[in-house]
């Protein structure tokens, strides 16, 4: 295989990487706040998908043609605040009435929650159970570097990913929203004692995580082309792998998880000499060998085990 | 109270009369396909003419008995065809079935109708095995296979002067069986196949095995699937670079494949058996009374299949009452049997022959007749030539 | 103290067998929707008149013959649906479905150790099963046997990463195996593909039971009544095991390593090797569940095996009370049934199935029927 080849695997596995990474840091974030393992986050980077679908529909009926990096801020905005706010609502309404409640009914509600989304939006998008065709807004030129292509659109996605993924670390290091999230990830009864209020940090997490699904499916959408009701389910596993081979709740695992799971999906597609449909039980298989070595995650929590 | 009398004579007479009508035995017959998932959208177009066929029917003051339709969904994954196959077999009102879009769910719930004694007529799966990998009497199928449809695709391409494949195919019975004899067909014909991939129905990412095949140069992408992995892999051809033909085959041929590309879609062809339903005098009618209906869906291409295969169910029913095996001997022998697929006879396999095969590009958004398109009129040429 | 009257638990055991066997036979929304809301008003009444303390009382004194009776009603229900094909299937698979239920119950609800692939370990069940029974003519009643050993000796690859993880860590685990099986089962041509695999019937001391029974001319009765007999005869025995364990050391020792495995350890228990066992337990009936599931419905595909299908599983443990084999049964019937029962409203079956969950979930967080504290006998 040749350089070039190499580069453009590389080039496709990174693209996975950032819409991998985008999904896990989600469940890291809400694992980090709560413990828990909020399920229905594929389905909420489906929806927001299709929020961003109906919007440019929307926009061009009611407005003729928007020029289109227009439509690409105003549909990317508009997923991201309705899915924070459906964020913010399952975690006020399902998530923080169970708090107390065995984990395994956390995982089983927003599960549920997830099969309520995917199927409300089967039954009542219009012909919702069909593959839909999501707006080309980015340009679509190439720059051809000898064999290896590099779109515009490829290039415009990734720096929105890596954005966003930088803004997430600025936020939650520098800012005092940030600064409620890790303390009440690090103990949540000092934290409410020291004045931070729990629940209004809790619902805060839950939107900033489900907006970033939001744009994890914005991203997806714009990269395939196509969105489809039932693009959650494998997300959301692939989301829930990357972040648990980070180490829960750590940020920064969650995103080197994201990459690590699409380099494991690309290498098993392309570098090994069976068919490249083998490339999930490759990475699966790879994942829990993975936990096997590293109990606890790549980035692990310092302390082994929190009472 | 005399005069009373012929006022009370007419109305006890208009009443038996209204009774006569209203008695009419209820016999139900089962349809099953895929309402739900992927491609939902064929077996909801399946199930409205199916149910069109009944309406119809039972509008007819001369039918004998009056019938009601079973829907239910087998989601296109066999174990659930299996399960709501064996609901409608074991059922003893449901007299035949209206079965199956999905070759999968098909190979799968033969062997249910055999065991019950229940007989089916397949209106869309395409696996020959269906019906000529058993030698079930119960199981019969109006549209054709796989088989000719490819003989007729890889003829046709070759045709055309193209020379390099490469082929994309789910992982299910149906894309094995159109890798299979596509390949066949076009190694006789002279094409060559520079790579052939193998892909789970459900997969989403493409760029790997696009990656590679962008390298091996086809002129051609042949893939044998279903609508939601085609759209998927016809938009992420364009993703990738691949400046290659699409050619489906008949599980492609819907509008929600075309609703699902946009524009992506121009220039895809694919094949089907038998003649588009406007070509044909019942299929026009079919087309009056779908649109007449106001269904929200589409009839799909295989609507006049299933309207045509419940109509043959619902003729012998009322030729030999509601007897399933009465029913199915009757359907065994079906011969040039008028239908708005055009004339219907089952070979000893209960296998329908369908010698037509109709070659479809798209064309502004909408399937057309490659005869009818400017495709073969020299006006527009197949993209990647 | 005065011994508790037998009749509240002999009325309970009927009514719920007169239940079962009436919500299979209904055929109108209504009748489904009427015996809902009578459920529904039976378990709010219940749990205010404490009739489920009454029942317990009852049932506990008068073990003896309240058990025999159970299984005996069990029997009849089956009985009563001799004629009636498709309710004795749906019945078979709640049997199946709580059979799988009772592994989980050993691991989730014992042993705490988590399993989100029961639907994978149930696939390797049935796929050992298709394979033994196309290939050998091994006796039937063995195959269903190995297929459970297989399953459990498969499972045993999740050991390692298993017991050096924990709580979320370790539900991936199971998650990436039951993703990780069924592609794995799609993409291998060796095994049927995507396409599955057919399953021939069982047959015992020369019976087959795909015959149909023939009493006389016009009687003939379905075949599903040799299976469904067949699965009440497993899942009595698969339930008198979990019950055994539960009551004996051994779930005593995994009552323990749950709640606070290094106390467990302090007091000289080894929480790996309970964890193991329990694990394996769990992992034999899952096969063996999955085992009587492909002879019942003669065909299994890898779609049937996913990780919703396990999810699905985890829903009728929870659902029914974590840790309480009793509350599998009523578990199932709203897991299997009601969206049966519900096509009326086929297209919207699924969401209200959700919806259900969450209120459930919701307003009695703990299962239908919760797991009671331990009695120690005077």
């Amino acid at each position: 295989m040749d350089l070039a080849l190499l580069a453009q695997h590389a080039l496709n596995g990174a693209m996975l990487g950032v819409i991998y990474a985008l999904v896990a840091v989600g469940f890291t974030l809400f694992f980090g706040v709560l413990d828990v393992i909020k399920f229905s986050h594929g389905d909420v980077v489906m929806l927001g998908a299709f929020t961003g679908l109906a919007t440019s529909i929307g926009l061009s009926s009611a407005f003729g043609s928007v020029p289109p990096w227009i439509a690409v801020i105003v549909i990317t905005l508009t997923a991201v605040a309705a899915m924070a706010l459906v964020g913010a609502l399952m975690a006020k309404f399902l998530v923080l009435p169970l708090h107390k409640a065995p984990t395994l009914n956390v995982l089983l509600i927003t599960l549920m929650a997830g099969t309520v989304i995917r199927e409300s939006v089967r039954l009542f998008y219009p012909q919702g159970s069909n593959p839909k065709p999501f707006p080309r807004l980015l340009p679509d030129g190439a720059v051809n570097l000898g064999r290896l292509t590099l779109r515009f659109d490829s290039a415009i996605l990734l720096a929105i990913g890596v954005i966003a993924i930088v803004g997430v670390h600025l936020l939650i290091t520098r800012t005092r929203l940030g600064l409620a999230i890790r303390a009440v990830a690090q103990d949540p009864e000092t934290a409410s004692a020291m004045g931070i209020p729990f629940q209004a940090t809790v619902l805060a997490t839950f939107a900033l995580g489900s907006g970033l699904a939001a744009l994890a499916g914005v991203v997806n959408g714009l990269y395939y082309s196509e969105v489809n009701f039932s693009m959650g389910l494998l997300l959301g596993a692939i989301g829930f792998s990357a972040a648990v081979i980070g180490g829960l709740g750590n940020v920064y695992g969650a995103i080197l998880g994201g990459f690590i799971f699409a380099a494991l999906q690309t290498i098993g597609a392309v570098a090994l000499p069976i068919a490249s449909a083998y490339k999930d039980v490759f990475a699966f298989g790879a994942v829990i060998a993975l936990m096997a070595w590293k109990p606890a995650g790549l980035l692990a929590e310092r302390s082994a085990e929190r009472v | 109270m005399s005069k009373r009398l012929p006022y009370v004579i007419a109305t006890a007479l208009l009443a038996s009369l209204s009774l006569i009508a209203h008695a009419r035995e209820t016999v139900k017959i089962a349809f099953i396909g895929p309402l739900t998932g992927g491609v939902a959208a064929n077996g909801l177009g399946g199930r409205n003419s199916a149910e069109l066929a009944v309406k119809l029917r039972n509008a007819d003051p001369k039918a004998k008995y009056h019938y009601e339709l079973l829907v239910l969904d087998d989601e296109c994954k066999p174990n659930v065809g299996v399960q709501v196959a064996t609901k409608a077999a074991a059922d003893n009102d449901v007299i035949a079935g209206i079965t199956h879009y999905c070759s999968t769910v098909a190979m799968g719930t033969v062997d249910v109708y055999h065991r019950f004694g229940l007989p089916v007529i397949v209106w869309g799966a395409v696996l020959p095995d269906i019906t000529y990998g058993n030698n079930y009497k119960e199981i019969h199928r109006v549209n054709g296979t796989m088989i000719n449809q490819n003989e007729v695709a890889a003829k046709f391409m070759t045709g055309l002067k193209f020379k390099r494949w490469a082929i994309i195919h789910d992982t299910t019975d149906y894309g094995k069986g159109h890798d299979k004899y596509f390949s066949e067909f076009l190694k006789k014909d002279g094409g060559q196949i520079v790579g052939d991939f193998g892909v789970t129905a459900d997969q989403q990412d493409f760029s790997a095995e696009l990656t590679r095949i962008k390298e091996l140069k086809p002129d051609v992408i042949y893939f044998g699937g279903i609508t939601p992995l085609g759209v998927r892999i016809r938009s992420q051809m364009d993703k990738f670079g691949v400046k290659a033909v699409f050619e489906g085959t008949s599980g492609i041929i819907s509008d929600a494949f075309i609703e699902g590309l946009g524009p992506l879609a121009e220039g895809v062809v694919a094949f089907r058996e038998g003649a588009p339903a406007d070509k044909l005098p019942g299929g026009k009618m079919f087309l009056k009374e779908y649109a007449a209906a106001n269904y929200s869906d589409p009839p799909e291409a295989y609507g006049p299949f299933a309207f045509a295969a419940t109509n043959l169910v619902i003729d012998a029913i009322e030729q030999v009452g509601p007897n399933r095996k009465k029913v199915r001997k009757v359907l065994d022998r079906t011969k040039d049997h008028d239908s708005v697929v055009g004339k219907i006879t089952f070979d000893d396999h209960g296998q329908n022959s369908v010698p037509l095969i109709t070659k479809f590009v798209v064309q502004d958004g909408k399937w057309v007749v490659w005869e009818d398109s400017e495709y073969a009129s020299g006006k527009r040429s197949l993209t990647g030539r | 103290m005065r011994t508790p009257s037998i009749l509240p638990a002999l009325f309970a055991t009927v009514a719920t067998a007169a239940a079962v066997v009436l919500l299979l036979l209904a055929d109108q929304e209504w009748e489904v929707a009427t015996m809902a809301g009578v459920a529904v008003a039976v378990l709010l009444g219940g749990m205010r008149l404490g009739w489920g303390e009454t029942v317990h009382r009852s049932a506990t004194a008068h073990r003896r013959i309240v058990t025999p009776v159970t299984w005996l009603a069990g029997a009849v229900a089956i009985f009563l649906l001799r004629e009636h094909n498709f309710e004795l299937l749906m019945l078979c698979t709640v049997m199946i479905f709580m059979i799988a239920g009772l592994g989980l119950t050993v691991q989730f609800g014992y042993a705490g150790v988590v399993n989100f692939a029961a639907a994978a370990f149930m696939g390797i069940g049935a796929y050992t099963t298709a394979v033994l029974m196309n290939s050998t003519a091994l006796p039937h009643p063995v195959v269903i046997l190995l297929s459970g050993l297989v399953s459990a000796v498969i499972g045993s690859v999740l050991l390692l990463p298993l017991l050096r993880t924990r709580g979320h860590y370790a539900a991936l685990i199971t998650i990436a195996f039951g993703i990780l099986f069924r592609t794995f089962l799609e993409v291998n041509d060796a095994l049927g593909g995507p396409q599955g695999l057919k399953v021939p019937g069982l047959e015992l001391f020369g019976h087959a039971f795909n015959d149909a029974i023939e009493i006389n001319d016009d009687v003939e009765w379905s075949f599903y009544l040799n299976y469904a007999a067949g699965a009440l005869v497993v899942l009595f025995l698969a339930y008198e095991l979990v019950r055994r364990i539960e009551r004996s050391w051994m779930g005593l020792a995994l009552d323990a390593v749950r709640l606070d495995e290094t106390a467990a350890s302090a007091f000289g228990l080894n929480g790996a090797a309970w964890k193991i066992t329990a694990f394996s337990i769990g992992n034999f009936l899952a096969g063996v569940a999955g085992s009587l599931y492909a002879t019942i419905t003669a065909f299994i595909a890898p779609a049937s095996f996913t990780f919703s299908d396990s999810l699905i599983l985890v829903s009728i443990v929870i659902l029914g009370g974590l840790g309480n084999p009793l509350g599998l049964l009523p578990a199932a019937l709203v897991v299997v049934v009601l969206p049966e029962k519900l096509q009326v409203i086929q297209e919207y079956r699924f969401l209200l199935f959700a919806i259900l969950v969450i209120a459930i979930l919701l307003l009695r967080p703990g299962g239908l029927i919760p797991r009671r504290a331990r009695e120690y006998p005077e």
